[in-house]
């Protein structure tokens, strides 16, 4: 299931665009940086990975199996 | 099943006096992702301890900060000429040259054409957003036409500028690449395709089969002033009409054998000959001398010095000949210094001889005046001295062009000024290194040698004062 680093996320969305299954949104929390980081819905992650290789970041997002 | 997270990357990047886990590329940037894809393969193929990456000048510069392996970064539009010398110094590493369009496709495309023409054994992983982006937006020679950027404010006018730059195409004129493609990173399926497209650029390099070169189209949402999926449709709808993806070269199949690169062969091996002189021993009580040739060229001004300088190096001197001359290989002016010492020399440079040697006028003119006291003048004798020398400085009139003659050898002016360098003892150099010396000169001619010698011994034995 995806995990997001809320610090490490600059809010582009490429990973909201991408996700097969629309279970991550640009949240309306900021983050210490003053950006509205990505969220997950909390229910539909099938741990497939395309968030985190459209993601410019390498510690925004994870899957952890 | 194993996580899917980053491998290949520093767990923090201490920047700025900062230490934190995320980059500095913009948000949306294909750079970033671009970045993670490296560090992947690298981690992936077990390459991190064997790979010395090139970072570039522009947005990439700060690679060295996030993937964990070693870096040298090259200065604006070099990475490639850089990546050439760690490839040839270090043939065991996996070299790999990050570069941007402005980067390689500007200031440094002959760097980068080059090395592809040699076929250099390293892989260009080269990143085209369209524009200078560390800069602030210029346009690049990669620009699209009617792309606007900070200096085409009303799009990329090809009248005026020309039309983009296909860096792909022009180096699949090349013969040595044995890869080049184009990928992109704007979408899922296309970072799958460029994920799979640099893992191959590493196991090329690891394997050492030859020069790859891989374009990645990457969107730059800030200097697109778009969103990060505008930008990224940008990339697809109109970067990939002008650069369209796919493989220009792939011929680093299984049957391509590894290139190894030849071992350059060190300074002893190059110069050394088999009854070679032991190197120059110290001797602080050898007096040092310094010797400026001068004359025209043709005259064998230079391989007087040479001649020196080689007997010199026979006596186990430490020894340095250092030409001047003009672009003509005949008939200009030249000249050349020769030091010959007990210790180091710092300077080639003569700039007050001990002993100078002079074969025409301007010669005369233009180096008598610096002879230093005590020193001495050999100047040809068909020379009007129309100046006195400096006060103390011996001058010796010494008809070598007509000796020369006289013996029905005309080229041997430079032997018969060596004669009077012999007999007048200005070298401090024994006579059997100077004759050994002028013998070694012509070995290529070696009948020439002897005949030399003979008439040195002549000319020396002649009574002209």
């Amino acid at each position: 299931m995806v995990v997001v680093e809320k610090e490490n996320c600059k809010g582009c969305g490429r990973c909201v665009a991408a996700c097969p299954k629309k279970c991550l949104e640009i949240g309306e929390r900021l983050n210490s940086m003053g950006i509205k980081s990505v969220e997950y819905k909390g229910e539909g992650c099938i741990s497939c990975g395309i968030c985190f290789y459209n993601c410019p970041e390498p510690y925004a997002l994870r899957i952890e199996k | 099943m194993a996580n899917i997270e980053q491998r290949g990357m520093y767990e923090s990047f201490p920047r700025s006096g900062k230490n934190v886990s995320y980059t500095h590329y913009c948000p949306g940037c294909g750079h970033g992702i671009i970045n993670k894809l490296i560090a992947e393969a690298c981690a992936d193929l077990g390459l991190q301890d064997r790979t010395i990456f090139v970072d570039p000048v522009g947005c990439g510069v700060f690679t060295y900060y996030y993937w964990d392996a070693a870096h040298i970064s090259a200065a604006h539009g070099r990475a490639s000429a850089a990546a050439t010398g760690v490839s040839r110094a270090r043939p065991d590493a996996v070299t790999i040259a990050y570069q941007g369009d402005g980067d390689l496709g500007a200031i440094g495309f002959n760097n980068a054409f080059q090395a592809a023409a040699r076929g250099e054994r390293f892989g260009c992983i080269f990143v085209n957003n369209s524009l200078y982006g560390m800069t602030g937006g210029q346009m690049a020679p990669t620009t699209l036409d009617g792309e606007t950027t900070t200096t085409t404010p009303f799009g990329r006018d090809p009248a005026l500028t020309g039309h983009p730059l296909h860096v792909c195409e022009v180096f699949a004129q090349l013969k040595a690449p044995v890869y080049i493609a184009r990928v992109s990173v704007a979408d899922t399926k296309r970072i799958m395709q460029a994920k799979q497209a640099i893992r191959k650029v590493f196991e090329i390099q690891r394997d050492r089969k030859g020069y790859a070169l891989l374009e990645i189209l990457a969107p730059c949402p800030t200097n697109f002033k778009m969103t990060p999926d505008k930008a990224a449709a940008f990339c697809i709808n109109e970067m990939e009409a002008e650069f369209p993806l796919g493989v220009f070269r792939d011929s680093a199949g299984e049957g391509l054998a590894p290139r190894e690169i030849p071992r350059a062969a060190s300074c002893r091996e190059l110069f050394a000959e088999k009854d070679a002189v032991p190197p120059a021993a110290d001797d602080p009580s050898f007096e040092e001398r310094r010797f400026k040739f001068a004359g025209y060229g043709g005259q064998g001004i230079l391989s007087l010095g040479l001649c020196i300088a080689e007997a010199a190096r026979l006596e186990r001197r430490h020894t340095l000949w250092f030409p001047s001359y003009g672009p003509e290989q005949r008939g200009g002016s030249a000249n050349c210094s020769v030091v010959v010492s007990g210790t180091p020399i710092g300077s080639p440079a003569v700039e007050h001889p001990d002993v100078l040697v002079c074969m025409n006028q301007p010669a005369y003119e233009r180096f008598a005046g610096d002879v230093k006291k005590g020193g001495t003048i050999i100047v040809d004798a068909t020379v009007p001295v129309v100046a006195d020398p400096p006060e103390g400085v011996r001058l010796v009139r010494w008809p070598a062009v007509k000796m020369a003659e006289e013996f029905g050898v005309p080229k041997a002016a430079n032997t018969m000024m060596l004669a009077a360098l012999k007999k007048f003892k200005c070298t401090g150099l024994s006579d059997e290194n100077l004759e050994t010396a002028l013998v070694a000169s012509f070995k290529k001619k070696p009948a020439l040698g002897e005949k030399n010698r003979e008439l040195l011994r002549a000319a020396e034995a002649r009574d002209h004062s």
